[in-house]
């Protein structure tokens, strides 16, 4: 099944259900580069909450979203990155270092938005 | 009969322990056909060896509280003669095991030491003796040999006694570490969004498990933007549990929460150096003061006097 992508003024949401195949996952990479080129979008939030597993694949296809899209012109923030599901990933070795995570999609918005309140060094 | 599986049993009990039990100390068929001979003795006077073996507890002031519940001591000596009959009976099978690991555990729960176990259950064992000796005084060699086979049984129940009474202990100090545990790494909540851990005692794996798995839900649950972690209190670092503290960082930053550690001491920093731990991407500062005011800035938090007034009327 497609990932759903919703627009938000100038953000586009992807929120990611339980249990995404590889092919959903590389189709929303090409969904995502296609629509900010036409939406004209600023920033992408990627939701993974429903998440309670994150492969090394999907680590690697987010990773290349958020350059892809960073490419195009738009920042990438991923949220709801669970407890569990964090310390596994740093247990498998995997990270999304230079990317953007927030809390949740509410933390997420507010880190695109211009100018980012405070100053805290995210994804630095 | 099948209750009894579900007894709680501290010491492993498969039929293959119990053998080798009986191999380590020596006990083979020839000793249970003396033991049978001295079934009428221990029948007449199984009563009188009961009470030596309390008497000896009582007088050396040993194990109050046992002696202290009148229905508990009557259930005591009630097993512990059940005890003596066994041993003659000679069987010394899964129920006899079981029921000496009873016994033990109503030792153990009414806070008679092993110490003390250990010179009544010898001062039974004399008196036995001593009747073994006068009553087969025909065959002093027999009788002697017949005391050595009731030896055999008696270190027997020796191991099986002090190891119940030790895997209790340990099962106690295993509560009290858990409840240590449980109160030693508290998440707070200074501001909106920022959380300070303080960390006080040495980290072992378990207890790093713990502090990951308590931050990471209390970042959730907090919403926290920024954590400082203080580990003033924690006296040595080594390698693994410094990979611990990178690897909780790292899953917080995937939560979108920024670690900044504080409190490293000048031992710690110069051995995590020396291991050659890579502390680069992690923020640290030298004191909790520095932290909570370098977390505030990164907030967009600004601390200032209400008024220079107010601030001399505070001092």
């Amino acid at each position: 099944m497609a990932i759903p992508i919703l627009k938000q003024g100038d953000i586009l949401i992807a929120s990611l259900q339980a249990a995404p195949t590889d092919q959903d996952l590389v189709q929303l990479k090409d969904d995502l580069a296609e629509r900010i080129g036409r939406l004209r979008s600023r920033g992408v939030v990627i939701d993974v909450s429903a998440l309670d597993v994150m492969d090394s694949f999907a680590t690697r296809t987010l990773r290349g979203i958020a350059h892809a899209t960073k490419l195009r012109g738009a920042n990438t923030v991923i949220v709801g990155i669970q407890p569990d599901v964090a310390f596994a990933m740093v247990r498998l070795g995997l990270s999304l270092d230079g990317i953007a995570t927030a809390l949740d999609l509410e933390e997420g918005f507010a880190w695109l938005q211009p100018p980012p309140i405070a100053e805290a060094p995210r994804g630095s | 009969m099948e209750q009894r599986s579900t007894l709680r049993s501290p010491i492993s009990l498969t039929d293959a322990d119990l053998e080798r039990r009986k191999i380590l100390v020596g006990l083979t068929a020839e000793d249970i056909g003396r033991l049978v001979t001295l079934r009428e003795l221990v029948t007449q006077e199984g009563d009188r060896y009961t009470e030596e073996f309390f008497r000896h507890l009582a007088n050396l002031g040993e194990a109050p509280t046992l002696f202290g519940r009148r229905d508990v001591l009557e259930e005591a000596k009630h097993r512990k003669r059940a005890h003596l009959t066994a041993m003659a009976v000679a069987e010394f099978d899964r129920t006899y095991v079981e029921q000496r690991i009873a016994l033990a555990l109503l030792y153990s729960q009414y806070g008679l030491d092993t110490r003390a176990f250990l010179g009544a259950f010898d001062h039974l064992l004399q008196a036995l003796g001593d009747d073994i000796m006068k009553r087969f005084a025909r065959n002093a060699d027999d009788a002697f040999r017949k005391f050595m086979s009731l030896k055999k049984v008696a270190f027997f129940d020796i191991g099986i006694i002090t190891d119940v009474l030790m895997s209790e202990r340990e099962r106690v100090i295993g509560q009290q570490q858990e409840a240590i545990r449980e109160l030693s790494t508290p998440v707070l909540q200074v501001r909106d969004g920022l959380l300070i851990l303080p960390i006080i005692g040495t980290i072992d794996s378990q207890r790093a498990k713990q502090l990951t798995d308590g931050l990471l839900r209390a970042i959730r649950a907090n919403r926290a933007r920024m954590v400082v972690m203080d580990i003033t209190g924690v006296a040595a670092v080594d390698s693994k549990v410094a990979n611990h503290l990178i690897q909780t960082i790292a899953a917080a930053r995937l939560m979108g929460s920024t670690v900044i550690i504080t409190g490293l001491s000048a031992e710690v920093a110069q051995a995590l150096v020396a291991l050659g731990v890579d502390l680069g991407k992690i923020t640290t500062t030298g004191d909790l003061q520095g932290g909570l005011e370098e977390a505030e800035r990164m907030l967009g938090y600004q601390v200032v006097r209400s008024n220079e007034t107010t601030a001399h009327r505070s001092l």
